[in-house]
C-alpha cells in the first residue's frame, strides 16, 4: 500500500473519502476512510487532523436516532486518528472529550433506551483512553479547570457505572483504566509530570468526584469474585491512586482557611468545588475509613495474590501519603499489612516485609505520634483479646495471631514505650503472655528419668548447649514458640529494660503459676535487650550500656538463685529428699524474715506431687537456660558474675534430676564460650577461688552440706595441681564439719574424701625434699592431709551403716597408699586402725569383709612385718574357724543358698583369703592351716563359686610355697606314681596315691597341672619363692 | 528468738600466712574499685579487688617480716597540690618477731596509676608489737605516730621525704613509765581550744620533720596547723595503763590503769570523748576523758574468752568489733556495750578487725584477719 508522506499527497487521498462521508454517514464510508488512514504518516495526519475529524464528528453529531455499528466505526476512526496525531487545541480537545462522552450516555429523550451494545462501550472507552493521551503538552490541563468540573463528574459518573454494572470484565478493567488516566494517575510513562500547584488544583477538583468514586470502588473491591481479580486489582489501584491525590497530606497542609472566591459568572460552579478544610478532611477521613475497612476486610482474604499484593500496595501508598489524614484507618491497613506478612504468597510476603521496612527505616511511626497512638490502640485490644484467641484457636490461628502481635510491635519501635509505660496495656500484654507460655508439666518421664550412676565427668570440650524442647498446654507448633520469643525479644530490643524486668520479675514473685513463663520472658527480654536474636525493623536509637544490662542481669541472677527459687523440690528420693525439703524450710525462714516477708510463702507445704515436681524441674531448667542467656549476652563480662553464679550452676550440674543436670551441663559450655574459657575444666580451675568460697561457706549449713560435698567432689575432678593449697583449705573445713556431724552426713562427705583421695593420687607429687637440720624429711602437705583423713577413717569404720563402712573402707584404701612412702606415719596410723579394721574382717557383712581385706592387702604391701602377727592371732584363726564350720553346710545346700549371706561371707574370704596370704608372707603354720581350712572347699559337693574361690587360695599359696602346697594336694590325690631315680632312694609314698576318686579329686589335679605348668614356666620360682626375702 | 549470726559474705584465701593488718579503701566513688589492703606475717601487701575477690597486687617490701600496720593516706589531697599527679600512698609499719631487731621500718607506696613502688621508709629500733598511728591534721599535713626506743637513733636518720608532709611522733618505750608501748592512737582534741605551741623534745617524746633535713621540727606550729584542735596521743602499754599525750607540748596529761595485763589494742571516740581498751585478759576497759583532761574509768565488760587482739570502732561511731584470740569477731553497741553478735568462723587467733569506709552505709563491710590465713568480710549492721 501506498505512503502518503507529505500533507499535500495526504491530502488528496483523503478528501474523496472524507467528502463521500460528509455526504452519507454510512459504516462502509466510514470504513473507507479508516482503511485510507492506514497509509498516512502520522506527519502529514497531523496536518491533516482537524479535515479528517471533522467528517466524523459531523456524523456523531447528526440528530436523531443513529445505528450503532455506525457510532461504534465513527468511535473508532476518531481513536485511530488521534492514536497517530496530538490534540493542541484546547477546545478540540474538550470538544471530542464532550462528544465521546455522549456517546456513551442514554439518549436524553428516550429515558431508558435498549442498552448500548458492548463492543460501542468499549470503543468508546478506548476513544476515550486515546484522546487523554493524544493531548498534547499541558493543553490536557486545559479539562481540569472548575469550568470543566460538569463534564468531568460526567464521564466520571459514566466510567464508574460502567466499572460497576458491566458483566464483561474488558468493560470493566477499561473502564477502571481509563479512569485512571482521567484522574491523571497513569501508570504509564509519557505523562508530564504534576507540579505542586497543578497537582493541588486538581486535588481540589477531584475532591468533589471523591465520595462517588470510593463508594462505587469500594463496592467494586467487595464485588463477586467472578469478575476476576484483574478488575478487583485495578479497583483497589485506582482507589488508593485517587484517596493518596485527594488525601494527601502535603497538599492538605497547603489549603487555605477560607475557600478560594471563583469570579461571579462561575457562581454555580463554586458550589460544586469543594473546600478541603479542616471540617472536610475529617468528616472524609471517617467515611473512608469505613470504606478501607470494608476493602481490608474483603481483599485480604482475597483467594487471588495479587489482590492481596495490590492491597499491601495501597496500605503502602496511603500509609507514605496520608499518614496524617488518614490516621484513624492505619488501625485497619496496618493489622492488614502485618498480618499479611505470613501471606502464604511468598511474593506478597516480600513485598510486606519491604514495604514494613521501608515504614521502619523513614520511621514513620516514630515521627507520627497519631499512629503510634493507633498502633498502641491495636496493640492493647489485641493484647486483651490474646488470651481468649490463644485459648480457642488453632496452632495457625494462633501463628496468625502472634505475627500480628509481634508486627505490631515491631512497626512501634522505639515506641513501644507508650505502651509499656501505660499500666494497663502492659498488664495486659504480659497476662496473655504469661498465659500462652503455661508449659505443660504432666509429663512424669521427666522426675523419673534420673541420672545413672554417680556424677561422670563433664564434658572437657566446649559444647555448645542447645535449649531444652518444652512442651506448652495451649500450643504445640514450634513456629508458635518462635513468634512468642521474638515478641519479648522485640520488647526487650525496644523497650525500657529495668521496666520490663521489674514488671516481670514483680509476676515472677507474684504467683508460682508465673514464675516459669516469667523467667522465660525475662530470659528473652535480656536477649533481645542485648540485640541477640531480634528481628527488627528499625534500629533503636541508643543502644543499652553494659552497666544496664548487667544491672538488670544481676537483679535477675539475684532473684533467680534466691534459696526459694532455686532450691526446689524435684524428687522424693529417699537419700536426697529429706536434706532438700530442709533447705526449702529453711530458705522459706530466710524469706520470711528477711524484708519481703510475705504471708503467701508461710502457707504449709502442699504435699508434693508429680506435677509440682515436673513444674519444678523446669522451673530450675528455665533460670539455667537464663543464665546461659545472660552470659552469652555479656560475654566476657559474666566473668565478674561468677563470683556468685558458679556455684550454683555447678551444684545443679551434679543434680540427680537428668533435665537438671544436662541443662545445667549446657549453662556451664555457654558461660565457657562466652567468657573465653577453653574447657569446662578451665572454667573450674581458673574459678576454683570462687568455689571454695562458696563450698566453705556452705559447708556452715547443716542443710546445705551434701551440696556442697557435691560441687567439691565436682570440682575435684576438675582440678589439677596448682589447686592444691586452695584445696586443703577447704577440705580441713569439711574435716571439721565432719567431726560436728558424724552421723548425719557421713556418707556425703565419705564421697567427697573419696574424691579428694583420688585427686591427691592421681596428682604428680614433688619429691619431699630433705631437711638439714633434723634429717627427717617434713611431711608433704598431702600426706598431712591423708593422715587426717584417715584419722577420721578410724571413727567412721564402726559406723552404723553398711554403705558408710564401705565408703570407709575405701578412703581407708587410699589413704594408705598415699601415706605408703611415710612409713613414720602410717604405721602409728595402721596401729589405731587395727582394732576397727579386726572388727569388720571377722564380724561384718560380707561386702565389708570383703573390701577389708583389699585395705589389708594394701595396708600389708607397706606393713607387712607390722601386720603379720596381727593377722595371724586376731584375724585368721576366726576367719579359718568359720570357713571349717560352714563348709558342711554350703556342701549340702540346695541353689538357694548362693543368696544367702553366709554364702557370701564364705565367698568373700575365700576369694581374700589367698591374695592376703601372699601378700602378708605368712609363716608356714598360718600357711597351713589355711590350706587345711580351704581344702574342703575344693570338693565337688560345695557350690561352684566357691570351689573356684577355694581354687583361687591354693593358686596364691602356689606361688608363696609351691613346694608345701604340692605336697598338700599330692597328699589328697596324686595321680602318678614316681620312680625313684637311683635304685638306693626309697620310693615316694604319698598318701594319695592310689586313692579310689572322690570329691576331691578334680579340682586337686586341676590345681596340680596349674602348679606344674607354673613350675616348668617358670623354673627358678620355686627356690625364690622358698628363700626369704 | 535471736537469730543465729550470720556467715560471712566471702572469705579471701591465699596470702598463705596469718594476717595482721586490714585496710580498707571504698570511699572513692564509682569506677574505682573498692580495695582491701591486708598485711600478713610473711611480709606480703595483698591489695584485694572486692569486686573480683580476688588479690590485685602484692606487694613485697618487708623482707619476709611481718606486716603490722597499712594505711591509706587520701589522693586527693595531693591532686591538689600537683595536678596530674595521683597518687596513693601507704604507710606500713613494720616489725620482726625475732628478738633480731632493727628493722621496724615504716613504707611509703606510690599506687597511683597501677604503680607498686617503695617510695621511703623510716627504720627505728623499737621492738615490740606496737603499731603505728596516722592522723591527717590539715590540708595534706599528716602526723604519724609510733613507738620508738631511744632519741638518738631516730634522730640520727635522714629522709628525703616530701617537705611539709609528715610530722613523726615517736613516743619512746619503756621510758618513765617503765612499760612498752603496745598501741598508739592519735585524735584530734577539739575541745581543749587552741594551745598554740611548738613541737617538743622531751625524753619521752620527740617530734621530727623529717623534711627539714633532720632537724628537731620546732617551727611547726602545730596549734595553728590544725586551727582550733590539737593532737593528742593515746598509748597503750604493757603494764596495763592507758597514756594520753599531749603532742605539741610533748607530755603526759593523764595516765590510768585499766587492765592487770598488757593492753593490746585500743580505740578513741574523740566525739564522745571515750576509749575502749582491750587485753590479754577478760574484760574491755571504757573510759573517758573528761574536761580537765583527765582519764577515768567509765565502765568495764566481762568477755567469756581472754585475749583481744585488735578492738574497732566502726567510724559512724554505733558498733565496735573486737577481734579475740578464741577465734570470734564480737560485736557490740557502742553507746551501752550491749552484745550484739558472736562471728564464729575462724579456726585460730583473729588478728584484726577493720570496717570499711564505704560512701554508702548499705555497702558497708566487716573484715578480719586471722592465724588461720583467712580473711573473712562480713555485711553485718550496714542497715543501722
Amino acid at each position: 500500500m501506498a505512503v502518503f508522506d507529505t500533507p499535500q499527497a495526504a491530502f488528496g487521498a483523503l478528501r474523496p473519502v472524507c467528502v463521500q462521508l460528509t455526504r452519507a454517514q454510512t459504516v462502509e464510508n466510514v470504513e473507507q476512510l479508516q482503511a485510507h488512514l492506514a497509509g498516512v504518516s502520522g506527519a502529514a495526519l497531523q496536518e491533516l487532523q482537524e479535515y479528517v475529524l471533522f467528517p466524523l464528528r459531523f456524523a456523531l453529531r447528526v440528530p436523531g436516532p443513529k445505528q450503532e455499528r455506525l457510532v461504534q466505526s465513527l468511535v473508532q476512526c476518531i481513536s485511530s486518528v488521534l492514536a497517530a496525531t496530538c490534540v493542541k487545541k484546547q477546545e478540540l480537545l474538550q470538544e471530542l472529550f464532550s462528544e465521546l462522552c455522549t456517546c456513551l450516555a442514554p439518549p436524553p429523550s428516550s429515558g431508558k433506551a435498549a442498552p448500548l451494545s458492548e463492543e460501542l462501550k468499549l470503543a468508546v472507552i478506548q476513544a476515550l483512553h486515546t484522546l487523554m493521551h493524544s493531548a498534547y503538552g499541558d493543553i490536557i490541563l486545559s479539562l481540569y479547570q472548575p469550568s470543566t468540573l460538569p463534564l468531568l463528574g460526567f464521564a466520571v459518573s459514566l466510567l464508574l457505572t460502567l466499572a460497576e454494572q458491566e458483566k464483561a470484565k474488558q468493560i470493566k478493567i477499561s473502564a477502571l483504566e481509563c479512569l485512571q488516566v482521567l484522574v491523571l494517575q497513569c501508570d504509564c510513562q509519557e505523562h508530564q509530570r504534576l507540579d505542586e500547584d497543578e497537582a493541588q488544583k486538581c486535588g481540589d477538583l477531584f475532591a468533589s468526584f471523591l465520595p462517588g468514586i470510593s463508594i462505587t470502588l469500594s463496592r467494586v473491591i467487595a464485588g463477586d469474585i467472578k469478575q476476576g481479580h484483574k478488575t478487583t486489582v485495578s479497583a483497589i489501584r485506582l482507589f488508593y491512586l485517587i484517596v493518596g491525590l485527594v488525601m494527601a497530606d502535603k497538599q492538605l497542609a497547603r489549603i487555605p482557611k477560607s475557600k478560594e472566591k471563583l469570579p461571579v459568572e462561575h457562581s454555580r460552579l463554586s458550589e460544586l468545588m469543594i473546600h478541603r478544610g479542616p471540617d472536610w478532611t475529617k468528616s472524609t477521613a471517617e467515611k473512608l475509613s469505613l470504606l478501607l475497612h470494608k476493602v481490608v476486610e474483603s481483599s485480604s482474604v482475597h483467594p487471588h495474590w495479587k489482590v492481596r499484593l495490590e492491597l499491601v500496595e495501597l496500605v503502602h501508598h496511603l500509609l507514605t501519603n496520608c499518614n496524617q489524614s488518614l490516621v484513624d484507618s492505619f488501625s485497619h491497613l496496618l493489622k492488614a499489612l502485618v498480618g499479611l506478612v505470613n501471606d502464604e504468597n511468598s511474593e506478597v510476603q516480600s513485598r510486606c516485609n519491604e514495604v514494613l521496612q521501608g515504614i521502619g527505616e523513614q520511621r514513620i511511626v516514630a515521627q507520627n505520634r497519631a499512629l503510634a497512638d493507633v498502633l498502641s490502640e491495636n496493640l492493647h485490644s489485641l493484647a486483651t483479646a490474646l488470651p481468649r484467641l490463644m485459648n480457642s484457636q488453632d496452632d495457625m490461628g494462633k501463628v496468625s495471631t502472634l505475627s500480628l502481635l509481634l508486627g505490631y510491635l515491631k512497626l512501634l519501635g522505639s515506641k513501644v514505650n507508650i505502651v509499656l509505660n501505660s499500666v494497663s496495656h502492659l498488664q495486659r500484654l504480659s497476662k496473655a503472655l504469661l498465659q500462652v507460655l503455661e508449659l505443660d508439666v504432666t509429663d512424669v518421664k521427666i522426675v523419673e528419668a534420673r541420672r545413672s550412676g554417680p556424677p561422670g565427668p563433664l564434658q572437657q570440650g566446649v559444647q555448645k548447649s542447645r535449649c531444652q524442647k518444652k512442651y506448652f498446654r495451649f500450643f504445640t507448633e514450634e513456629k508458635v514458640f518462635q513468634l512468642l520469643q521474638q515478641v519479648c525479644r522485640v520488647l526487650g530490643y525496644y523497650g525500657n529494660l529495668y521496666l520490663l524486668v521489674d514488671h516481670f520479675m514483680g509476676l515472677y514473685s507474684e504467683s508460682s503459676l508465673y514464675r516459669k513463663q516469667a523467667a522465660m520472658i525475662l530470659n528473652e527480654l535480656v536477649t533481645g535487650a542485648a540485640g541477640v536474636g531480634v528481628d527488627f525493623l528499625q534500629e533503636r536509637e541508643a543502644p543499652l550500656s553494659v552497666d544496664d544490662l548487667k544491672g538488670s542481669i544481676t537483679s535477675i541472677l539475684d532473684e533467680y538463685m534466691d534459696q526459694a527459687n532455686w532450691y526446689l523440690v524435684t524428687s522424693i528420693d529417699t537419700e536426697e529428699s529429706s536434706p532438700e525439703q530442709s533447705v526449702q524450710h529453711l530458705g522459706l525462714a530466710v524469706r520470711a524474715r528477711g524484708t519481703s516477708s510475705s504471708v503467701l510463702h508461710l502457707s504449709p507445704e502442699p504435699p508434693v506431687t508429680t506435677r509440682t515436681m515436673n513444674s519444678n524441674i523446669w522451673q530450675i531448667c528455665i533460670q539455667l537456660e537464663g543464665v546461659g542467656c545472660f552470659a552469652a549476652v555479656l560475654g566476657k563480662e559474666f566473668r565478674l558474675l561468677l563470683l556468685s553464679a558458679l556455684y550454683p550452676v555447678l551444684e545443679k550440674a551434679g543434680d540427680r534430676t537428668l533435665l537438671i543436670s544436662e541443662t545445667a551441663l549446657g549453662t556451664l559450655a555457654d558461660i565457657c564460650e562466652a567468657c573465653g574459657y577453653d574447657s569446662v575444666r578451665s572454667l573450674i580451675n581458673e574459678n576454683s577461688d570462687y568455689l571454695v568460697n562458696g563450698i566453705s561457706l556452705n559447708l556452715r549449713q547443716l542443710a546445705y552440706q551434701p551440696r556442697a560435698s557435691q560441687v567439691l567432689d565436682t570440682m575435684l575432678r576438675h582440678s589439677d595441681a596448682n589447686l592444691l593449697p586452695l584445696v586443703e583449705d577447704v577440705i580441713q573445713d569439711v574435716l571439721s564439719t565432719l567431726d560436728q556431724t558424724y552421723n548425719s552426713q557421713a556418707s556425703t562427705f565419705l564421697r567427697v574424701l573419696h574424691s579428694v583421695m583420688t585427686a591427691l593420687d592421681e596428682v604428680p607429687l614433688a619429691k619431699p625434699e630433705p631437711s638439714c637440720d633434723t634429717g627427717e624429711a617434713p611431711m608433704p602437705s598431702h600426706a598431712q592431709l591423708a593422715r587426717d583423713v584417715m584419722e577420721r577413717c578410724i571413727h567412721l569404720l564402726s559406723d552404723g551403716n553398711l554403705r558408710v563402712r564401705l565408703k570407709v573402707l575405701d578412703v581407708l584404701e587410699l589413704c594408705v597408699t598415699m601415706l605408703h612412702p611415710h612409713g613414720n606415719h602410717l604405721l602409728p596410723m595402721a596401729h589405731r586402725v587395727w582394732p576397727a579394721l579386726v572388727t569388720r574382717l571377722i564380724s561384718d557383712d560380707p561386702l565389708a569383709v570383703l573390701r577389708a581385706f583389699k585395705v589389708l592387702c594394701t595396708l600389708a604391701q607397706t606393713c607387712g612385718d607390722f601386720l603379720r602377727q596381727r593377722f595371724s592371732k586376731d584375724v585368721l584363726p576366726k576367719l579359718t574357724s568359720s570357713l571349717l564350720s560352714q563348709a558342711p553346710v554350703s556342701a549340702r545346700a540346695g541353689p538357694v543358698y548362693s543368696h544367702t549371706l553366709a554364702f557370701k561371707l564364705q565367698l568373700a574370704v575365700l576369694q581374700g583369703l589367698g591374695s592376703l596370704c601372699e601378700e602378708l608372707d605368712m609363716g608356714e603354720s598360718d600357711l597351713n592351716k589355711v590350706a587345711d581350712a580351704c581344702l574342703i572347699y575344693l570338693s565337688a559337693k560345695q557350690p561352684v563359686k566357691l570351689q573356684e574361690a577355694a581354687q583361687s587360695v591354693f593358686l596364691h599359696l602356689m606361688h608363696v610355697d609351691p613346694d608345701s602346697t604340692w605336697l598338700l594336694l599330692s597328699e589328697v590325690c596324686c595321680p602318678e606314681g614316681y620312680e625313684p631315680p637311683h635304685a638306693s632312694l626309697r620310693p615316694v609314698k604319698l598318701s594319695g596315691m592310689g586313692r579310689p576318686r572322690n570329691e576331691l579329686t578334680d579340682n586337686v589335679l586341676l590345681l596340680l597341672q596349674r602348679l606344674q605348668q607354673q613350675e616348668g614356666t617358670a623354673p627358678s620360682s620355686s627356690t625364690q619363692e622358698a628363700s626369704p626375702s | 528468738m535471736a537469730l543465729p549470726p550470720p556467715d560471712p559474705q566471702f572469705v579471701l584465701r591465699g596470702t598463705s600466712a596469718p594476717v595482721h593488718t586490714l585496710h580498707f579503701s571504698c570511699g572513692a566513688p564509682e569506677p574505682d574499685i573498692p580495695l582491701l589492703f591486708s598485711g600478713s606475717e610473711n611480709g606480703f601487701i595483698h591489695v584485694w579487688n572486692l569486686k573480683t575477690h580476688r588479690v590485685d597486687t602484692a606487694l613485697d617490701g618487708h623482707g619476709r617480716k611481718s606486716v603490722y600496720c597499712v594505711e591509706t593516706m587520701g589522693s586527693k589531697d595531693r591532686l591538689l597540690r600537683q595536678p596530674g599527679f595521683l597518687r596513693l600512698q601507704l604507710v606500713d609499719n613494720l616489725f620482726h618477731c625475732n628478738s633480731q631487731g632493727r628493722d621496724q621500718r615504716i613504707c611509703f607506696w606510690d599506687l597511683a596509676e597501677g604503680r607498686t613502688s617503695l617510695t621511703d621508709s623510716v627504720f627505728t629500733e623499737h621492738v615490740g608489737f606496737c603499731r603505728c598511728s596516722l592522723l591527717k591534721v590539715a590540708q595534706g599535713r599528716w602526723l604519724i605516730a609510733m613507738a620508738a626506743r631511744s632519741l638518738e637513733e631516730v634522730g640520727s636518720q635522714n629522709f628525703d621525704l616530701e617537705p611539709d608532709q609528715f610530722l613523726f611522733v615517736f613516743l619512746m618505750s619503756g621510758s618513765d613509765f617503765g612499760a612498752a608501748i603496745q598501741d598508739v592512737s592519735l585524735y584530734l582534741e577539739t575541745r581543749g581550744g587552741c594551745q598554740a605551741g611548738h613541737a617538743h623534745v622531751s625524753e619521752v617524746m620527740a617530734v621530727f620533720d623529717f623534711a627539714a633535713s633532720g632537724d628537731k621540727a620546732e617551727e611547726w606550729e602545730l596549734g595553728e596547723l590544725s586551727c582550733g584542735s590539737q593532737p593528742v596521743l593515746l598509748a597503750g602499754y604493757e603494764d596495763g595503763s592507758v597514756v594520753l599525750w599531749n603532742v605539741p607540748m610533748g607530755k603526759a596529761l593523764s595516765q590510768l590503769i585499766c587492765h592487770q595485763e598488757p593492753v593490746m589494742s585500743l580505740d578513741f571516740d574523740s566525739e564522745k570523748a571515750k576509749g575502749i581498751s582491750g587485753s590479754s585478759e577478760k574484760v574491755l576497759s571504757i573510759w573517758s576523758l573528761n574536761e580537765q583532761q583527765n582519764l577515768q574509768v567509765y565502765k568495764t565488760h566481762e568477755l567469756v574468752n581472754a585475749g583481744i587482739s585488735d578492738i574497732t570502732i566502726r567510724p559512724d561511731k554505733k558498733i565496735l568489733a573486737t577481734a579475740g584470740w578464741d577465734h570470734r569477731i564480737r560485736i557490740f553497741g557502742w553507746k551501752k556495750l550491749k552484745p550484739l553478735a558472736v562471728l564464729d568462723y575462724h579456726t585460730a587467733t583473729v588478728h584484726c578487725v577493720s570496717f570499711s569506709d564505704h560512701s554508702n552505709p548499705r555497702d558497708r563491710l566487716l573484715a578480719a584477719g586471722s592465724k588461720d590465713q583467712r580473711i573473712s568480710v562480713w555485711s553485718i549492721y550496714a542497715q543501722t
